[in-house]
């Protein structure tokens, strides 16, 4: 049977069009889940009649570079909504969707100064901005200026905005390794990408551990700048591309190791690694190298 | 040749030889401890034109009146610092003679500002500079001011100089908002400039729309951003009242100097060398691998004006 291109060009059409009304219908869903969890006033401010939605293209109308974070945590759409009250400064509420609860505990895990504001999975404020995670989804609420008001706006929001969510999600598993002092929430960062963990802990400009292959990876720097050492747990999808980010990192970060995997660097303190299964370890700035390994063989079992 | 790939044992070597160069996340290549001392000029905490050399020269002019309660600029104390700038800047004794050297009657004038809603690059200083280029004879109607939208903006499309103006403050992904940073707007997907904490920002300044047409830079320190928490973070707290502003045609060299303000407050502030919680690295890369200005401050010819109060470096 031989069909002209009138039809191949309507059926075509009928399919595309078909799937991007499917995908239109699927984000206006996403949407109005999003718009359900704010309130449209607090304490005073009322919501502006417009809301902004962004997704990982737009965002950088919004937040300019630094929309890459969210977009490191594989982010999905961004709900925006301003509160505005005469002769008082705004509140802004950012409501992320991230798509699983792994990477909204990631996300909000980068940033973890400030006092715990108990809501949701895990909170914190800092001078005006008010963050905290439940389920998979992250929000932001800030005050264009911090006054006593708005600080007390800013936590109604808050409390309203957490019980609308109504389910909890689970942290990445990753985290239950970890070794007792290296588990304190206020240390611990979970992250997929090497200039997310450059962040917290430079370890090279390129990605030599292979970040952007693994399933993901856990940094945990107890203390204010790591000295009780510091923790990096890479969990691969296969043991191979475990292995072969072990031999990449002791051929590029300790290539003068005296013995494999274990090298006292130049600031007289040790750093040492080791691979299990599809999990990478390594742990930098170790007082000693027996403290170095000890650690390392703390490490907990899990499931890999 | 393969890449040297850099980690965190080449910082540790070179801090082990000389502290201050191992700052882990550092902007600036070169001698940290060569780079030109503050200097207070000849009378009442006045700093005064102290050299004459051309070389990624730049100015950093100060008033304490700059910036008053509430964060109001004053219009016009900001003028007189950028034109004292301008002058010192090309060695002239009026704005109007130094204004020449940038533009032309005939040429289309695009001001590159900055709009982030919590720290814009201001009015009063966007006042200032088109008010020079109107006087020096580019007709209204050939000037523009803009941030977002410059792409589609025919003046900026059209335009035969920029003129680059935004506030100094740190940066989630870059490290620091520079002025390099500022052309983000001339590509249509800033994303594929972001990576490595947006190492080759400096390559967008090779790009037709704006390659050799920026005759002058401007970092805004008048209430500059020292610290910031959280992607769209912004605190209040963690901005201060500098009162400056550096101006230079070298871009890098001009972010260089704003890098070293802000790391002199962040020293001051927080009693110890706190690195950016993301490295600026896109300065000295701008300098070392794309060539665009000099990130060397021991090769910055650095000239202070006015005001010296806490002036940090």
């Amino acid at each position: 049977m031989k069909w002209g291109i009138k039809p191949v060009l309507v059926l075509l059409l009928t399919v595309l069009t078909g799937r991007f009304s499917v995908m239109g219908a699927a984000q206006d869903a996403v949407d109005s889940r999003l718009k359900s969890f704010l309130p449209s006033d607090v304490r005073g401010w009322r919501a502006e009649p417009e809301d902004a939605v962004y997704d990982r293209e737009t965002i950088f109308e919004y937040i300019d570079g630094a929309g890459e974070v969210y977009r490191a945590y594989n982010f999905r759409r961004l709900l925006s909504r301003r509160f505005v009250r005469d002769g008082r400064p705004d509140l802004v509420a950012d409501l992320f969707d991230m798509g699983a609860s792994y990477d909204a505990f990631g996300v909000f895990s980068n940033d973890l100064e400030g006092e715990e504001a108990g809501l949701g999975q895990g909170s914190t404020y800092n001078g005006g901005l008010l963050a905290f995670w439940k389920d998979r989804y992250f929000v932001s609420l800030s005050a264009d200026r911090e006054t006593e008001e708005t600080k007390a706006a800013l936590f109604s929001l808050g409390r309203s905005i957490a019980a609308s969510i109504e389910q909890e999600g689970p942290k990445p598993p990753l985290l239950t390794r970890l070794p007792p002092e290296f588990a304190e929430a206020k240390a611990v960062r979970y992250l997929h990408n090497h200039i997310i963990l450059n962040r917290h802990f430079f370890v090279s400009h390129d990605d030599i551990l292979g970040l952007g292959r693994a399933d993901g990876a856990v940094l945990s720097k107890p203390g204010k700048k790591g000295e009780r050492g510091v923790l990096l747990l890479v969990e691969y999808p296969t043991a191979k591309t475990a292995s072969d980010a072990y031999a990449d990192f002791l051929k590029i970060y300790m290539p003068d190791a005296k013995e494999p995997g274990s090298v006292q660097t130049e600031d007289k303190t040790w750093t040492a690694t080791t691979l299990r299964g599809k999990l990478l370890a390594v742990v930098f700035h170790a007082p000693s190298e027996a403290a170095a390994k000890d650690v390392l063989s703390r490490i907990k079992s899990g499931v890999t | 040749m393969a890449k040297k790939i850099i980690t965190r044992r080449d910082f540790l070597r070179a801090a082990a030889v000389t502290p201050l160069a191992g700052a882990i996340g550092c902007c600036c290549t070169g001698t940290a401890a060569v780079a030109p001392k503050p200097v207070a000029g000849s009378g009442q905490g006045v700093a005064t034109l102290q050299s004459v050399s051309r070389a990624s020269r730049v100015v950093l002019v100060r008033d304490e009146n700059a910036v008053t309660a509430g964060r109001t600029f004053n219009a016009e104390v900001i003028q007189k610092m950028l034109d004292d700038a301008v002058m010192a800047l090309f060695g002239e004794k009026s704005p109007a003679a130094a204004w020449k050297k940038i533009v032309k009657p005939e040429d289309t004038v695009g001001i590159k500002t900055n709009a982030w809603r919590q720290l814009p690059t201001g009015k009063e200083v966007e006042d200032a500079i088109k008010k020079r280029v109107l006087e020096a004879g580019v007709p209204a109607e050939k000037v523009a001011v803009a941030d977002r939208g410059v792409l589609n903006n025919p003046i900026f499309q059209n335009a035969t100089v920029l003129i680059n103006a935004r506030p100094a403050r740190v940066h989630y992904w870059s490290g620091l908002g520079s002025c390099v940073k500022n052309y983000i707007q001339f590509v249509p997907k800033p994303s594929e400039y972001h990576n490595d904490a947006c190492a080759d920002l400096a390559t967008i300044w090779n790009l037709p729309l704006v390659k050799d047409k920026t005759k002058l830079n401007i970092q805004v320190m008048l209430t500059p951003l020292f610290h910031n928490i959280g992607p769209s973070g912004f605190n209040e707290k963690y901005l201060w009242p500098y009162n400056g502003l550096i101006v230079g045609q070298d871009v890098v060299a001009v972010d260089t100097m704003a890098y070293r303000v802000i790391q002199a407050k962040r020293k001051q502030f927080f009693n110890e060398d706190q690195a950016l919680e993301t490295s600026a690295h896109h300065i000295a890369l701008a300098d070392t691998r794309h060539k665009l200005g000099t990130s060397d401050p021991g090769k910055i010819d650095l000239i202070k004006l006015g005001w010296t109060g806490e002036i940090l470096i």
